[in-house]
């Protein structure tokens, strides 16, 4: 069974003149989980102060984020890698103040261009208001007695301004609206102000240091606009090649400076008294003797010692200070497992105490996928797209998906060939009568007599006799008798789990009822189902009877057990017939896809094909015209890409589900500490100690 | 199937039965999966990390309609 990597904890004890060494060293061996100080924990210790280059790395990291942020520079945007060492010195000699000042420059100019083109636009609006009056721009201020208010009315004020004394211009026009300009003396700036306001009238501001007509103004500033407008077409094709400039120094730097940033912090995490620093960290107990070396040997005054190996029971657990009482899990797979940990993490991280189930999904998921596809036709190009898939690709979640085609699809080969012999939804063998169903035999023209003797291992027979009532209840059998199998597994991983926690009496007491219950279950559909189905005329055979007497006798014994649990140790009995007969889907949709390609099949070779098969002589022809061979052709690779498709997203998301859902609930907690060791991943940087 | 004027339409009814397992079991489990599914996106869109629990939940139901094909299957091979 897999079970996280074991943890040792150990703690670090130096001199502070040291840490910066200490640092440095802990990163590079990358198998070192901190565990975070707490305040107050021990006494004569409080957390350390960042160190004295990490307020500037902060800044410069500030600045150049900043600036990726304006040049639009992704982390997705590809780079070329720097040198470590040259990237530091070229950040040491104020490279990125260099950068920042010529890039601030331009987008200030940008900025500025942007502010002006909104102000123009805005007095381009009011002067081609203004300029539907006869009015020259420089007759509307500068009186002493008189006041002038121009702009928009939504309906004709005249009628009423008569009384008012007012000179009025106006310009009516349905479609650009009612301009007005009207000049009065001031005593009766509130009386006409409240007429026009009655008159929905909205108040045009005259541009100031313009004179002359309006349509005259209109024209310089319209030339102005578009000045500015190609000066910033100008910038933007500069900020563009001060992006392609920059990316790689930009790129190379920000993650210089997170570097420099994060260790720069680390003593915020530890215990500090004035000379000392203490970290206290979980490392892998195979890594543990290497780690105490390395940072003994590197770093002047440093002591390492490795305080306890964890083990995995609970018991006592609440009596340990909490900052230490869960060790992080590192999964512990092989090459191929490894690869099936990401569907576990998208549950959960295992706990320290129990199973990870990486190994049984890497066994039973792809299994599960390649009986549901069960088609040497789909295989192929699974194993193909697969294998290419885990050449190429190092993004987690492709990957994930390229080792389920990959091992999934070796799967649906071998069950494709030696189980259902099936190719594209056709058998390979066998000579069918009913003029719906095809073989490759027939269709190929082989020789009945080698082909049947070679496929005779084929279970059921071969070719077309699988297509009957017997074959379908088989399948469902065993797809249920693998359910029991898979089932059963996750009962007894729930019964281990809780046996390296609290030891075997408490996990038979806590686990050991479900198991019995379910054995219960199991023993009495049996015999049940034995005697209704098939022996409801011919009365109750013996081992049914037996079946039924043992599964009840263990349900009884049993709940009992899980009396715990309460009402639910009798509430969930039904549930366990739920998820037994949950496993029937593997036949359900193994046969839908089979259905599917059946369908395809009979409308590409039949009805437009023409397929004509002469009993007697035992050949086939294709009578069809040539336009119904070519949709012939389109039909078949249509359809089967269809219904391949189909299968990534049925046969994957239920052969998902069962783990999840059916066989990963049985036992699985999850809510562990992921393993995240003190670690630098460069990837816009080329590291060169190593 | 006719003997002496008499229909026998047992295949039928069997048929009608076995449709209507798969079909009503259908409606059954998408009306549960509509409202489980609109709150599976709703909580992805929140936090990209509960898709696993999300698509757990999802295809919860889809066991109903499962129930109901083993039974047509039984109807139509089995009766």
């Amino acid at each position: 069974m897999s079970l996280p990597e074991s943890m040792s904890r150990i703690v670090i004890v130096g001199a502070k003149s040291h840490i910066d060494d200490a640092i440095q060293v802990i990163y590079d061996v990358g198998s070192i989980h901190l565990i975070d100080h707490t305040v107050g924990a021990d006494e004569g210790f409080s957390l350390g102060t960042s160190r004295p280059y990490s307020p500037k790395a902060s800044e410069r990291l500030l600045k150049v984020r900043a600036m990726e942020k304006g040049l639009g520079i992704t982390p997705k945007v590809k780079s070329n890698p720097i040198p470590e060492a040259e990237i530091k010195s070229q950040i040491s000699s104020d490279s990125v103040e260099t950068v920042e000042a010529e890039v601030n420059a331009v987008f200030d100019r940008r900025n500025d261009l942007n502010q002006r083109i909104t102000e123009l636009s805005a007095t381009k609006r009011n002067l081609e208001i203004l300029s539907r009056l006869p009015i020259d721009l420089e007759m509307y201020s500068g009186y002493r007695s008189i006041f002038s208010m121009v702009g928009t009315v939504a309906d004709d004020p005249s009628t009423d301004l008569v009384n008012a004394d007012v000179e009025v211009f106006s310009s009516f026009d349905k479609k650009e609206g009612n301009v007005i300009a009207v000049f009065a003396r001031n005593e009766v700036r509130d009386k006409v102000q409240s007429i026009l306001a009655e008159h929905g009238f909205s108040e045009i501001v005259v541009p100031e240091g313009i004179t002359g007509s309006p349509s005259a103004a209109l024209t310089a500033i319209a030339r102005e606009e578009e000045a500015a407008t190609s000066e910033l077409d100008s910038i933007g094709k500069h900020i563009e090649s001060l992006m392609v400039k920059y990316t790689d120094f930009l790129e190379a730097s920000d993650e210089e400076l997170s570097i420099e940033v994060e260790k720069g912090e680390l003593p915020l995490r530890i215990a500090n008294s004035e000379y000392t620093f203490v970290i206290d960290a979980w490392v892998p107990e195979s890594k543990a003797g290497f780690v105490k070396n390395e940072l003994e040997t590197k770093v002047e005054s440093v002591y390492v010692e490795v305080q306890e190996t964890r083990g995995r029971s609970l018991d006592g657990v609440d009596d340990i200070e909490k900052r230490f009482r869960e060790p992080p899990t590192k999964m512990n797979n092989g090459v191929v497992a490894k690869e099936f940990e990401y569907p576990t993490k998208l549950v959960s991280v295992p706990k320290y105490q129990e199973i990870d189930p990486s190994i049984l999904i890497a066994i039973f998921f792809p299994l599960f996928f390649g009986f549901m596809v069960g088609d040497v036709g789909y295989a192929i190009p699974f194993i193909i797209l697969g294998a290419y898939g885990l050449k190429v690709t190092h993004h987690k979640d492709w990957r994930a998906i390229a080792t389920v085609f990959f091992f999934g699809g070796i799967w649906a080969f071998i069950f494709g060939f030696f189980f259902f012999g099936e190719c594209l939804g056709m058998h390979f063998v066998g000579i069918p009568t009913d003029g719906v169903t095809h073989t490759w035999e027939q269709l190929l023209g082989l020789n009945h007599e080698a082909i049947a003797g070679f496929f005779s291992f084929l279970p059921e027979g071969h070719g077309v006799s699988k297509i009957g009532a017997e074959w379908i209840g088989f399948l469902m059998k065993l797809t249920v008798y693998i359910g029991v199998v898979h089932l059963a597994l996750g009962y007894i991983c729930a019964i281990y789990n809780k046996t390296i926690q609290h030891g075997f009496k408490h996990a038979f007491m806590e686990k050991g009822g479900w198991l019995l219950a379910f054995l219960g279950i199991v023993f009495m559909c049996y015999g049940l189902a034995n005697y209704l189905i098939f022996w409801l005329e011919s009365g109750l055979m013996t081992v049914d009877l037996v079946c039924i007497i043992l599964g009840i006798v263990l349900i009884i014994v049993g709940t009992v057990l899980n009396r715990h649990e309460g009402a639910q140790a009798i509430l969930e009995l039904p549930g366990i017939i739920g998820n037994v007969l949950s496993y029937a889907r593997l036949a359900a949709i193994g046969m839908s896809k089979a259905g599917m390609a059946l369908a395809f099949n009979y409308i590409a070779i039949d009805m437009f094909g023409g397929y004509v098969w002469d009993a007697t002589a035992g050949t086939g022809s294709f009578e069809g015209s040539i336009v119904g061979l070519v949709f012939c052709l389109i039909m078949i690779a249509f359809g089967h890409l269809m219904i391949w498709t189909l299968a990534i997203i049925s046969a994957g998301l239920h052969g998902l589900r069962l783990q999840y859902v059916e066989f990963m609930a049985k036992f699985f907690d999850g809510g562990g500490i992921e393993f995240e060791p003190l670690a630098i991943k460069r990837k816009k940087t080329v590291s060169t100690n190593a | 199937m006719i003997e002496n004027g008499i229909v026998d339409i047992t295949p039928g009814l069997v048929a009608i039965g076995a449709g209507l397992a798969v079909g009503l079991a259908g409606i059954g489990s998408g009306m549960a999966e509509k409202d489980i599914g609109a709150a599976a996106v709703g909580a992805i869109t929140e936090d990209m990390s509960l898709f696993g629990k999300a698509l757990m939940f999802t295809v919860l139901p889809e066991t109903i309609v499962i129930f109901g094909l083993v039974i047509s299957i039984l109807c139509i091979f089995v009766m």
